[in-house]
């Protein structure tokens, strides 16, 4: 695990103000989502998210390794 | 045998352990209306008739903005004082007899505001927290709220009666961080008291006592806000100092630098008072000239924040490295966001810095006319007090209820998940409360919808955000039953003898690097008292002159016709000066827009 | 009481739990608080930007406002909103 699970918590929790505002960008620039969309984005973006937590960090574990649990 | 709170000070942590139980109490009324308000006000769930949404909307501010954070705050302040001064009260007696003021103060006052949902008596109070005339409450209402802030007053003395004594023991030291942030918070309430004192003692109690006929509402509004915007930073005070003095410790790190705390809490001493009038931008009756001044004033407490936000996130980083944190954002990584207690003040500060992007739109007097009296206002201080301050509160009560109990905290995995779920349910709430202010949806309004017209949203729909905000709403809710859940599962827990001990951050750059001046607390007593005169004297006497002291109709106060003159003409030269600068930066942005724009 | 001494002296308090992940030591000379930094002065990019962004949510998007000289603007700027 790359992160420990508070810190995989919390960057969950931050996903929620972007995602809640990203259509109003994107709406900026003419790129329109129905609510059913973003919620789609917000699934994909948690998946990935979580991908990324769960894979295995071989080769790098040096700066990683301080944030695991204990 | 553990060296937390409990073991250094069993009685006084049992008052501030009576306090912390009766915020919570205020918490969980606060919030049952709370939810009953969002479900009404978005139409997904209406039982109660909505005459009766503005009893719920008063019960809703006044338990949470007025009991809910400063039984909080003398319980911390408290702490505070004793821990740093390493010191009991001087006397117990006295310190309970505030406690027992002010609860039974604002027993009064909540009995007055629940007594309006039945008919039973005819005692009501739904007057909303600001209490404008010419709404009228009971006169129990009012009598509550001066027995409340008057044991808040006594409380100051209570801590002003610890220092003096540790003064006496310890003239050439200088006053412990914790201890000076309470000295300058309470110096800055007496001053900001003085107002609502005025407003209800001198007009509104014996108005809805019938002893005066009648009262000039501008007047009594004007005085609420003297003390309405310093409240603000009394609620904010006790979790600034939670940011300075503990967040430091449980990132891992020490206090970055004394000085700069120092400064920051003389800031909020001088400059708090003064900008009141930035809540009346929209007030007639109020020349253009002193609501300038007012947001001259407010525009200077920004210097406070952001210096706050440098300190704190220093501090933070600090505590990041020595756990081995690298990089230049790396470090967050190394952070202790498994710790409830850092987490949620983490989360806190994060809302508070986006609070202070929407505060600095309130404060400008021209864009403020956009947002005035709607959503977005109310969208603005649930990330302010409803977050920053409400969820600060809640982060460091996991803390402080072992040290005040000497129980273990029941769950820390319960306390990350409420922290984290106040977080998002924020979020989703007071973003769609911001946005619908921007579309012209009104504050204070139990059906915010009309025959044949509808807000017309830029992105989405108002049903939308409707949506969001009952969403938002529900998470909070939620978060709140799992806080509750945690404080009475630790309240049910065994006594502990492996404790944290009670201490707090240490510090970087000590008070040994502070200008002695810094201490100085008559000095800047003095300035805050000058320009509190400075920004209130005219504009109370011309409103006095304008709409007299009890009202139009009545005799008005006995000044000299050369006074009022010099007043008039001064209001009239400031505001014609202010509008003649409006134009021309209008001109100039005018121009400046007509080059961008093919 | 631990902290007086950590006040005054600058000693890491042993006794405190939440150090037990503390890798090293950092006094005042080593840190150079350059995160706080970078936050601070991303944070204060995104104000510079919500306040230029501002000027088109809050003046372009709505109707004439109280500022008079903007209303000739408004007018103009309908076809960038």
């Amino acid at each position: 695990m790359r992160i420990s699970k508070g810190g995989l918590l919390v960057v969950l929790a931050l996903l929620a103000p972007l995602l809640v505002e990203l259509r109003t960008v994107l709406a900026w620039v003419n790129v329109e989502l129905s609510v059913l969309e973003s919620a789609a984005i917000g699934l994909i973006l948690v998946v990935a998210i979580f991908v990324w937590a769960f894979w295995p960090d071989n080769g790098n574990d040096g700066p990683t390794s301080d944030s695991s649990p204990r | 045998m553990s060296n937390a709170y409990i073991d250094q000070f069993p009685a006084e942590a049992k008052v501030i352990r009576a306090a912390f139980y009766s915020s919570f109490f205020a918490l969980a009324l606060g919030g049952v209306f709370g939810i009953i308000q969002t479900l009404h006000r978005t139409g997904y769930y209406r039982f109660i008739d909505s005459a009766d949404y503005y009893t719920v909307l008063t019960a809703h501010g006044v338990f949470l903005v007025i009991s809910f954070t400063i039984f909080f705050l003398v319980g911390i302040f408290t702490w505070a004082i004793t821990t740093s001064l390493d010191r009991g009260v001087e006397d117990l007696r006295f310190t309970w007899g505030w406690y027992g003021l002010m609860a039974v103060g604002i027993t009064l006052t909540g009995v007055a505001i629940l007594a309006g949902f039945t008919d039973a008596t005819d005692i009501s109070a739904s007057v909303l927290f600001t209490f404008y005339a010419p709404l009228q409450a009971h006169p129990l209402f009012y009598l509550g709220l001066v027995l409340f802030v008057v044991g808040t007053w006594f409380a100051g003395v209570d801590w002003f009666r610890s220092w003096w004594a540790w003064k006496a023991e310890n003239p050439d030291e200088r006053i412990p961080l914790p201890a000076f942030m309470v000295l300058t918070t309470m110096l800055m309430w007496y001053i900001a008291t003085l107002g609502v004192a005025a407003a209800i003692l001198l007009f509104l109690l014996p108005w809805s006592l019938g002893l005066i006929e009648s009262v000039n509402p501008l007047l009594t509004r004007t005085l609420f806000w003297f003390f309405g915007h310093p409240v603000v930073y009394f609620w904010l005070m006790p979790a600034y100092m939670m940011w300075y003095v503990l967040l430091p410790k449980i990132s891992g790190g020490k206090l970055f630098s004394d000085p700069l705390a120092r400064v920051v809490f003389v800031l909020f001493l001088i400059l708090s008072v003064p900008t009141g009038i930035h809540h009346q931008y929209l007030d007639p009756g109020i020349a253009e000239g002193f609501k300038f001044i007012a947001m001259t004033n407010t525009m200077f407490l920004l210097l406070p924040s952001l210096l706050t936000a440098f300190t704190v996130v220093a501090s933070m980083e600090h505590g990041a490295r020595q756990r081995g944190g690298e990089g230049y954002l790396g470090w967050l990584k190394a952070l202790p966001w498994r710790d409830p207690v850092f987490a949620g003040m983490a989360l806190a500060g994060l809302m508070f810095a986006a609070a202070g992007f929407s505060g600095m739109i309130n404060a400008g007097m021209n864009i403020n006319y956009l947002v005035h009296n709607t959503f977005w206002v109310v969208g603005h201080f649930h990330l302010t007090v409803g977050t920053a301050v409400a969820l600060t509160f809640m982060a460091v009560t996991y803390w402080f209820l072992p040290q005040v109990t000497g129980k273990q905290l029941w769950s820390r995995s319960v306390a990350l998940g409420q922290v984290v779920l106040w977080f998002v349910g924020m979020t989703f709430m007071s973003n769609a409360m911001h946005r619908g202010g921007l579309l012209g949806i009104p504050r204070r309004t139990a059906e915010p919808q009309y025959d044949g017209f509808e807000f017309e949203a830029a992105v989405g729909s108002v049903a939308e955000l409707d949506a969001q905000i009952a969403l938002g709403g529900v998470l909070l809710t939620l978060s709140l039953v799992l806080f509750f859940a945690n404080v009475v599962g630790t309240a049910l827990n065994g006594r502990s003898d492996d404790l944290p001990d009670n201490s707090y951050a240490g510090t970087l750059s000590g008070p040994e690097d502070a200008p002695q001046i810094l201490d100085n607390l008559k000095l800047w007593t003095a300035i805050a008292v000058v320009l509190v005169i400075f920004a209130y004297t005219f504009p109370l006497l011309s409103i006095i002159d304008r709409g007299g002291l009890f009202g139009p109709e009545l005799v008005e106060l006995p000044l000299s016709t050369l006074d009022l003159e010099s007043i008039s003409a001064l209001a009239l030269a400031v505001e014609q000066s202010t509008i003649a600068t409006l134009e021309t930066t209008a001109d100039t942005a005018t121009a400046v827009i007509a080059g961008v724009i093919p | 009481m631990s902290h007086a001494t950590d006040e005054s002296t600058q000693i890491q308090d042993p006794d405190q739990p939440t150090d037990s992940d503390q890798v090293r030591e950092i006094g005042h000379d080593e840190f150079d608080p350059v995160g706080a930094l970078a936050l601070i002065g991303l944070y204060f990019l995104i104000l510079v930007f919500l306040w230029f962004f501002m000027y088109f949510v809050e003046f372009l998007g709505n109707d004439p406002t109280v500022v008079s000289g903007i209303v000739s603007v408004v007018t103009g700027g309908v076809g960038l909103a």
